[in-house]
């Protein structure tokens, strides 16, 4: 009986911690910790989809988090907070990403499927699409644009 | 229902389970707490939306179905131009950041229109580029069709069937690589979600109410952005003039202008006067690389 009361109470302590373990998680393909909540500010670290990242607080619509030994900014709409936290045997081995996150990265539409239309379809103008999404367009080439054209830094 | 919710209700079968098990290691108790994680989890995603990744993939498809119509400008200036002003916009949108990110590109063609493709990729028309009378004109049209992308209006074309059908085939568990017959069933319900969303973008059209939804807040973020938020209802007011001109293009897409010019004319927000200096060198930049 003893053993139970103890069991039951240290499952308690468990999913209080687990709860007040706030992440966040990257969902854009790449994104940037910025030295402070601003588009432009100096980036201190470079993410990818599905990274993790602590949550320390929140700053407007900029998130201060931590990733790794850099603290730093990211946007709201580059990241979904996850406010359930999972304990550590419900995570992949050797990877930073849960299974309910893991569980949507890549699912459904995904680059096997897009692969499998395109042989389907080789009338589509994927290579188009492409050069379209690799055109570059520099940051400082848009902060110069909106200073040179008086608008407003966003 | 909610995860917060469902966990409550599966506490209780999480501590009679508990206390009827075996408690001499720790490592089952973690055990038993995954297995109701689980539970919650796959119970929440049962009816999940898209997700931002999949809209990424059905936009590139839509972006590529729209490209095998239309022929892409070779104008380098202009298309510079017309992504130096999307990307602005973008950033004062209120989804600065998609999974692929904003991209524009600019269809040769004398039809008036512009589409957004789900996940961020917009086109223009040349055709519709030579309507508008300034920078703040331009930036207002990428304005709206960035709305209907931070809207997902798009992705809302789809038909609720075909998802559910969809997410019966992908399952809950995580896997990155499916069966071919499972890639088979999935390639036939993305190419029909690509239909549903080409057919809404460039033959149907949005409802009325997503096109009032995107003008509100194109002028909002036109304000943000210091360009003049009145500059949406001067291009409303012009483009009503040369209705019927095109054939076809934005007037068989979208709702009458005049309709479209009465709801956003009392929802301009009121912005401090443009500095001479700054609408001068918009129309500078224009000048160069529009006309």
């Amino acid at each position: 009986m003893m053993k139970k009361a103890i069991f039951l109470s240290l499952i308690m302590v468990f999913t209080a911690t687990a709860a007040l373990a706030d992440t966040v998680t990257v969902i854009t393909k790449e994104n940037a910790i910025r030295e402070y909540a601003k588009f432009f500010a100096p980036v201190k670290a470079n993410v990818r989809y599905n990274d993790r990242l602590e949550a320390l607080s929140m700053e407007g619509d900029w998130y201060k988090v931590k990733c790794g030994p850099s603290i730093g900014y990211i946007h709201r709409s580059a990241v979904e907070k996850r406010v359930v936290a999972v304990p550590a045997s419900y995570s992949r081995k050797g990877s930073s990403v849960s299974e309910s996150e893991a569980a949507l990265a890549g699912k459904g539409f995904n680059p096997q499927v897009e692969a499998t239309y395109k042989k389907q379809h080789p009338e589509m103008k994927f290579g188009l699409v492409d050069s379209v999404e690799r055109y570059p367009v520099p940051e400082r080439d848009i902060a110069q644009f909106i200073v040179a054209g008086g608008l407003r830094q966003p | 229902m909610t995860k917060k919710c469902l966990a409550l209700l599966c506490a209780p079968f999480l501590l009679a389970a508990l206390a009827s098990c075996d408690t001499s290691s720790f490592g089952n108790i973690s055990q038993h707490i995954g297995t109701a994680m689980t539970v919650v989890d796959q119970t929440s995603k049962a009816a999940r939306p898209i997700s931002d990744e999949e809209e990424y993939y059905v936009g590139r498809a839509v972006a590529a179905k729209i490209l095998g119509s239309y022929q892409l400008t070779t104008n380098a200036q202009l298309t510079r131009y017309v992504n130096l002003i999307g990307r602005t916009v973008a950033l004062n949108s209120d989804k600065p950041y998609t999974y692929g990110g904003y991209h524009f590109a600019i269809l040769e063609t004398n039809e008036i229109n512009a589409f957004a493709a789900p996940g961020g990729t917009i086109f223009i028309t040349s055709g519709m580029i030579r309507t508008t009378a300034s920078e703040d004109e331009l930036a207002a049209v990428l304005a709206h069709e960035a709305a209907h992308i931070s809207k997902r209006d798009g992705i809302a074309a789809i038909k609720s069937a075909r998802w559910t059908e969809a997410l019966t085939v992908i399952g809950t568990t995580a896997a990155r690589n499916y069966t071919s017959g499972e890639v088979s069933q999935l390639v036939s319900l993305f190419e029909g979600s690509i239909d549903d969303v080409f057919k809404t973008l460039v033959v149907n059209g949005y409802g009325r109410s997503q096109e009032y939804a995107a003008d509100e807040s194109a002028v909002q973020t036109l304000a943000k952005c210091g360009y003049d938020p009145r500059a949406l209802l001067s291009f409303l007011k012009r483009l009503e003039q040369r209705s019927g001109s095109s054939g076809g293009g934005i007037t068989a897409t979208h709702p009458a202008t005049a309709d479209r010019i009465e709801n956003i004319s009392g929802k301009i927000p009121s912005t401090a006067q443009i500095h001479p200096r700054a609408i001068e060198a918009r129309a500078v930049r224009y000048g160069a690389a529009v006309r």
